[in-house]
């Protein structure tokens, strides 16, 4: 990676005039030390929602789906709800760690690890939530190709399986991408380690990375590769997920917009995820030289950028409706904007398409706490866009006789709650165990990583 | 060796040579030794038990022990249609036997499996039914298997022993004041022994007790000879049909198959030439015959007397005061009609209306010249005694001065359906021996001395008449599930003779006047047909005194309120059958519920209001009160009804005993949510007792009551949330002339898209790849047969019989109040009810309805999204679902624009009580949770008919293969057959210019299609709807 720019005209993207080893100690303590008492309190409550998880799954399983609020029509409920939004969630980390690396975005630098974890916990809750939505969930195997004596094979038309494909290979992808990623940084810690065991077990994991020319060498073209295959995995996962949807022929599904409407969704709700919760680790952490406002604001202004974007698909939507001139289709939208989940719609709205738009302004998208306030509504509201295209799509289509109506129990709700139990538990862990800053991709875009830096420095 | 006598003592000839083995042997010295092998005793134990003996007695004892489980009549009963030399396993056998229901006999065939009624059809060579059955009939095999029927004899709810009642039947003498209350049969067998019972207890009073009340027709219809004439109704020839509050094409109707499968006759179109008749219907409620009306005008059923006279005094028959008031252009035109029709025009009368209307009716039948033509009167044998409620009225006087000595009730229930003012339970309490025959321990049974347990009808031998007389034996089915249980026959021939004489000698007693000649051949023969021959009621005419007769009509601000038989649970003796307690009513689609249903206006005029809340309506409580006593009942506001005017049912608010525990579960289980019999009787807890609002005279209508909201609210659910069309083109319908004009206005209701090829030309998707091309399908044997299905919207009334067989047929589980709200009923077949009205007359809308079972898309999208082929098609072009590959996606229910899959959100049949198990068809799969289900056309039929066909080297014949719901319609409303076959009855139906098929514009090309209805409005007024 050369680096051409001249840092006296450009804002350095970390701040704090920090030397390499000050770097190291500043990320790599926080994976060595007794974490504080705060992390206790804090995965004390996670455990405790992990756990309320698991009594849920239980109790669903013993007792039928019918724990849920789901019925006919509305066969899709919270579960997929669920499902769309940690798909979505977990779109960031992949797209600031692989398309920005391939788009030379070098402020990436400073959040993909992070953002990269967060997109693996949040699969692995996205994974979770198909899985355990099925009827009969011990012969869920048989969606996967496994030869057996039936000779029979899941049904290659059904979008259902293209998911299965989609997710699973993101979620393998991403973790590759993520493990080598850490491999320089494993090796950090391991050199740093003190007790045998640790030395040992960072050793194995570090894959005896020595730092050698040869390693670097490699290790930048594995990192290459696979950012060029994270790439396009990036569009087609939600591509994917859109199709479960735009395949069918419901009224409020079935629109070829799905697709690019739902990977600009994904994005903005992925990066609202990371705005939250890098703005309370980089003051929990002290780490605000890494992750500096400028980050933030970068963040904002895609937030900005791909929520219109979605509201955009949103007014889209209702034009098309109006310009097929089907009725069925005018009635969808007409209900889902005046039908009795209208709230639902006008939360999507205004959370999705309206709050974003005061990152117009500079001065807003600097400010802390508005842009925290911010990604929470827009979490919110990317939530109940999927609530709004999956329950309300489906509580009235085509015949008038089967309408109906969705309300969910508080198994519905226990469980999404509990989600959020899965995802805090893994990512407190990681930030407890593994480096949350690529420190050796960081110590690359400090301006001390100039080979003119000190000259500058001594002139 | 077994030594047998009968071996030892045969005579064998002396052989010309011998054998032998020693000389002693030569000499015959060692006796009997020779003939064995081993000496005597050289293979027993020494201590006496030898092995055979061992053998034997363990022997005999598994066969008694497996005996003791054998329950087969020991009376002979014959199969129908196919009588193999002994019992298939999994071949089920026919049988003919006959439905007692409102005081006639539906004469039905029953589906046996290996000793156990599965399935109720209708008899197909029987002229009252033609195959056909109403909902009743179909859910009665459910009450066969109730859970909660009584099991043993009480007397004073202590357990006590049949023969106890015995001796007491011995010990009475002939001076004892006996009474009987029965319900309205048609029984020979029993009005024989009624008569012997009067001629030992020359104080006998019998009262028949329909807790419906007093039968209009009856009274008001008398022979010369003073026998009871009942109209039989030929609406196969009318132009014009008037009823007069009748719903005589409602489910509750006594003569519904006849009128129904009459009426459809009239309504059947293959081609805009055919003219159908036109029907007006006069009425109070919103009925199915209402939404057939071509023209229907609401009117409370206090002021249809009147304009009866108003029509009887147009027509000219005689001077009648009172009908002015109701002359106006509507009933000015329907005259015109009447009178062109003349003999071809039909005027009927329903049981809300007085004797009075029910005479003017058949004087304007008469004066009409439709007797004979559309109507004709049979002579019911029956002498006509004093009318019901004077009857009962007498009795209850006796019975509160204490002069009954014994009160005996055969399977009626007047603690729960008499009038309070009667006071019955306490008029039970002076009478010295009350005793009760009922299927379950009812409020009559918990308040009698004695109750035994009844025979269901399918457990007993009987007998009756259909509606127009012609007699059937009434042969069990199965020997009574509860040992206890006594029939009708055989409790009163206990009392008449002091002996316990079966039920099968006293009808083959009684029976033995009406087979001549060979009696044992005809009485099989009687028992196989399921009906005797040419032994229908000989046709009368009734002597008709329509003197004038004043009727009050109820004030403008008098609100009446008028009670009817239940659509579902009748009158409270189908209560206890979740069938029907989940059936939804056929106009309002509630379910496990009564209502007061009241008119738009009412209800604004109150400030009642229903809100849709979650899934569910909450509507507000009202109080009715009539003369000081009040029942209290969610209101639901029904448009199409006049104002003030109030309408209940009968049958809710039951109080049923029970010995079944109630389940419990462990906190964490939904077992006890999940199982509807958790809690003792279904019937129990749901709606109110209406009966408490009634005059001692029995009236259904009941004027100057007093309506109120209270505040409260109630929930309730509906299978149907949503009641009107939306503008869609999902029910099709046009009048006469505009069908001549533009034939096929049904199929042209959807054009194609400018410049766009036709619907059924659209390319699908996969279509290369399309299964149904593919070789694994064209090479398949059961390729040849191409199933469809057409559902003729002209005759079709909604009145919920499909909807009962299909449950019946293929094991479909009930969910409960509770889920039904939820959206989770598992009905495979639905019947949409739409309201179909103009901007200006919200309140006043037509009704539709619309059966919607699976299409069967042949490019279905039910199939394309399942990622495990769990649903497919198959070479015969239905689309199958395959339970045990379904891993419950819910995806294909979610792309079925029709919404006709059904997904079991809970373990339905783990917590199924034994009796009910025992309902289940062996046939059809029951389904486990976690699947997903739907109409499958009654596969198992189809593959039974053609292993018959097969095995008997023929080919399948049209009409083979009957699906329930098309076995089932009294209107021969469903076509089903092959469409491979140029001349099956589907194929003829599918080339009627009304085809259409619903949504055929998403291209999903469904098999099932309909038949859009034509009305044939009166041109002078104005068309509804």
């Amino acid at each position: 990676m050369g680096h051409s720019t001249s840092h006296s005209t450009e804002t350095p993207l970390v701040t704090g005039n920090l030397s390499f080893h000050e770097l190291t100690e500043l990320v790599a303590r926080h994976a060595e030390k007794k974490p504080p008492m705060g992390w206790y309190v804090a995965i004390g409550i996670s455990s405790l929602l992990l756990l309320n998880l698991l009594v849920m799954i239980a109790y669903q399983v013993w007792n039928g789906v019918g724990v849920w609020g789901n019925n006919v029509p509305v066969g899709w409920g919270w579960p997929i709800v669920d499902f769309v939004f940690w798909v979505g969630i977990g779109h960031a980390g992949t797209l600031i760690s692989a398309i920005l690396f391939l788009f030379r975005q070098r402020w990436r630098t400073s959040i993909n690890r992070a953002a990269e974890a967060m997109t693996i916990f949040a699969v692995i809750c996205a994974l979770l939530f198909p899985t355990i939505h099925v009827g009969r969930i011990w012969v869920i195997y048989w969606t996967l190709p496994i030869p057996n004596q039936m000779d029979m094979w899941p049904q290659f038309k059904s979008p259902l399986l293209w998911d299965v494909f989609a997710v699973s290979s993101y979620f393998i992808v991403s973790l590759l991408f993520w493990y080598v990623g850490l491999i320089p940084d494993l090796a950090t810690l391991r050199d740093r380690a003190r007790s045998f065991i640790r030395q040992r077990v960072l050793g194995i994991f570090s894959m005896g990375w020595t730092g050698s020319n040869r390693h670097w060498r490699n290790y930048e073209k594995a990192y290459l590769l696979l950012a060029g295959l994270a790439t396009p995995l990036v569009l087609s996962v939600h591509s994917v997920v859109s199709f479960d949807f735009a395949v069918s022929i419901v009224p409020g599904w079935h629109t070829t917009i799905f697709p690019p409407y739902f990977v600009a969704g994904a994005i903005f709700s992925g990066f609202a995820m990371v705005v939250t919760l890098m703005v309370i680790a980089r003051k929990v952490y002290g780490i605000e030289d890494l992750i500096t406002l400028n980050h933030l604001e970068k963040m904002n202004i895609i937030i900005l950028l791909t929520g219109s974007m979605v509201g955009f698909a949103y007014i889209t939507e209702f034009f098309i409706a109006w310009y097929s001139q089907v009725g069925y289709e005018q009635y969808a939208f007409i209900n889902r904007a005046t039908g009795p989940y209208a709230w639902a719609y006008w939360i999507m709205m205004s959370c999705n398409l309206i709050a974003p738009q005061v990152f117009w302004f500079k001065r807003l998208r600097r400010n802390v706490p508005l842009m925290f306030a911010i990604s929470i509504l827009v979490n919110i509201g990317m939530w109940f866009e999927r609530f709004v295209i999956t329950v309300i799509s489906l509580h009235r289509d085509y015949l008038p006789s089967s309408w109906g109506y969705f309300t969910p129990t508080w198994v519905d709700v226990m469980t999404f709650a509990g989600s959020f139990g899965l995802f805090l538990t893994l990512f407190l862990l990681f930030l407890r165990f593994a480096p949350m800053v690529a420190l050796s991709e960081v110590k690359g875009v400090v301006p001390q990583a100039d080979p003119h830096f000190y000259d500058q420095e001594s002139s | 060796m077994i030594d047998l006598p009968v071996l030892r003592d045969v005579e064998t000839p002396a052989p010309r040579e011998r054998f032998w083995r020693s000389p002693a042997d030569l000499e015959g010295g060692l006796g009997d030794l020779h003939n064995g092998e081993f000496m005597p005793g050289a293979s027993d134990r020494p201590d006496g038990a030898s092995r055979r003996d061992f053998l034997r007695i363990m022997g005999a004892s598994m066969a008694m022990a497996g005996l003791s489980a054998c329950r087969r009549p020991v009376e002979q009963v014959l199969p129908y249609t196919r009588q193999p030399e002994e019992i298939v396993p999994g071949e089920p056998l026919h049988y003919a036997t006959g439905m007692p229901y409102r005081g006639v006999l539906r004469p039905i065939l029953v589906k046996s499996h290996e000793g156990r009624p599965t399935k109720i059809e209708g008899n197909p060579e029987h002229p009252m039914s033609r195959g056909a059955t109403g909902a009743f009939e179909q859910a009665s095999i459910l009450n066969m298997y109730d859970p909660d029927r009584s099991q043993r004899v009480l007397r004073q709810g202590v357990g006590a022993e049949w023969r106890e009642f015995v001796r007491l039947a011995q010990e009475l003498d002939g001076a004892t004041r006996i009474a009987v209350v029965s319900p309205p049969t048609s029984s020979p067998t029993i009005r024989s022994l009624r008569g012997r019972l009067a001629e030992r207890f020359p104080g006998m009073q019998w009262i028949t007790y329909a807790p419906e009340g007093n039968d209009p027709s009856r009274t008001a219809l008398r022979t010369a000879e003073g026998r009871t004439a009942r109209p039989l109704y030929r609406f196969s020839d009318a132009e014009v049909i008037v009823s007069l509050d009748s719903d005589f094409l409602g489910p509750t109707e006594i003569n519904l198959l006849s009128n129904t499968a009459e009426y459809a006759q009239n309504r059947r179109m293959a081609s805009p030439e055919d003219t159908p008749g036109r029907l007006y219907v006069i009425e109070s409620s919103y009925s199915l015959t209402g939404g057939m009306a071509d023209h229907r005008k609401r009117l409370r059923s206090g002021e249809i007397p009147a304009f009866a006279q108003a029509l009887a005094s147009q027509l000219g028959i005689g001077e009648l005061p009172g009908g002015g008031a109701m002359e106006d252009a509507f009933l000015r035109a329907m005259v015109r009609d009447v009178q062109a029709a003349g003999p071809r025009a039909v005027v009927v009368a329903g049981d809300t209306q007085p004797p009075e209307v029910h005479a003017l009716a058949a004087a304007i039948n008469q004066a009409l010249g439709a007797v004979g033509s559309t109507v004709s009167y049979l002579d019911v044998d029956e002498e006509t005694e004093s009318s019901q409620i004077e009857r009962f009225t007498a009795l209850v006087t006796d019975m509160h001065a204490g002069e009954i000595d014994l009160l005996l009730m055969l399977g009626v229930n007047p603690v729960y359906s008499a009038p309070p003012e009667f006071d019955f339970v306490n008029g039970m309490g002076r009478v010295a021996r009350t005793v009760h025959l009922g299927l379950h321990l009812d409020e009559t049974g918990q308040a009698a001395e004695w109750h035994i347990p009844q025979t269901h009808y399918l457990e007993a031998w009987g007998d009756g008449r259909a509606y127009d007389g012609t007699l059937s034996v009434v042969q069990p089915l199965i020997a009574p599930l509860y040992e206890a249980a006594k029939s009708e026959a055989e409790v009163l021939g206990l009392l008449v003779t002091g002996m316990d004489t079966p039920g099968y000698d006293l009808v083959r007693e009684q029976w033995s006047a009406y087979l001549p000649g060979d009696a044992e051949q005809a009485w099989r023969k009687a028992l196989h047909d399921g009906f005797l021959q040419d032994s229908s009621y000989p046709e009368t005419t009734p002597v008709l005194e329509v003197s004038s007769f004043s009727v009050s009509p109820p004030g403008e601000e008098e609100t009446e309120v008028v009670i009817r038989l239940d659509p579902t649970v009748l009158d409270g003796s189908y209560a206890n059958n979740a069938w029907m307690m989940e059936l939804p009513d056929p106009t309002t689609k509630i379910v496990w519920d009564n209502v007061a249903l009241i008119a738009p206006a009412m209800a604004e005029r109150l400030g009642v209001s229903a809100k849709y809340d979650k899934g569910q309506y909450v509507v507000d409580v009202l109080e009715i009160t009539v003369d000081g006593r009040s029942v209290r009942l969610p209101a639901w506001i029904q448009p199409g009804l006049p104002d003030r005017s109030v309408h209940l049912t009968m049958g809710y608010g039951r109080n049923i005993s029970t010995t079944r525990p109630p389940r419990k579960a462990r906190f964490f289980d939904l077992d006890h949510y999940t199982d509807i019999y958790a809690d003792g009787p279904l019937a129990n807890g749901v709606g109110e007792n209406v009966s408490v609002l009634r005059r001692a005279d029995m009236r259904r209508v009941l004027s100057g009551a007093e309506v109120k909201t209270t505040g409260d609210t109630w929930t309730i659910s509906t299978t149907q949330e949503h009641g009107y069309m939306e503008g869609r083109p999902l029910f099709r319908k046009a009048t006469l002339s505009e069908f001549r004009e533009q034939p096929t206005f049904a199929p042209d209701a959807v054009p194609p898209l400018h410049g766009q090829e036709e619907w059924e030309d659209y390319p699908a998707l996969w279509q290369k790849q399309h299964p149904s091309e593919q070789p694994a399908t064209t090479e398949n044997l059961y390729y040849e047969n191409q199933w469809g299905m057409v559902i003729d919207l002209n005759t079709c009334t909604g009145c919920n019989a499909c909807v009962v067989a299909c449950n019946s047929e293929n094991n479909v589980q009930m969910v409960g109040k509770e889920e039904v709200g939820r959206g989770r009923e598992m009905h495979w077949l639905r019947i949409d009810r739409y309201f179909v009205s103009g901007e200006e007359d919200t309140d006043n809308p037509a009704m539709v309805v619309q059966p919607v079972p699976c299409m069967h898309c042949e490019n279905a999208p039910c199939e394309a999204v399942c990622p495990v082929a769990a649903t497919v098609h198959s070479p015969d072009g239905t689309n199958q679902m395959i339970y045990n590959r379904c891993i419950g996606t819910r995806y294909c229910s979610n792309n079925c624009p029709y919404k006709v899959r059904r997904f079991s959100f809970f373990n339905w049949t783990k917590t199924l009580p034994e009796t009910v198990q025992m309902a289940q068809n062996p046939n059809v799969t029951v389904r486990f949770r976690g699947v997903m289900e739907k109409c499958s056309y009654c596969i198992q039929r189809i593959r039974g008919a053609q292993q018959t066909a097969r095995l008997a080297e023929r080919a399948l014949q049209d009409g083979e293969i009957k699906t329930a719901c098309q076995q089932a319609c009294p209107m021969q409303s469903i076509t089903f057959g092959d469409l491979n076959n140029p001349n099956s009855a589907v194929v003829q139906a599918r080339k009627n210019p009304r085809r259409y098929e619903m949504l055929a514009e998403l291209s999903v090309k469904p098999r099932t299609s309909y038949l859009a209805r034509v009305t044939n409005p009166n041109p002078e007024l104005e068309p509804q709807g």
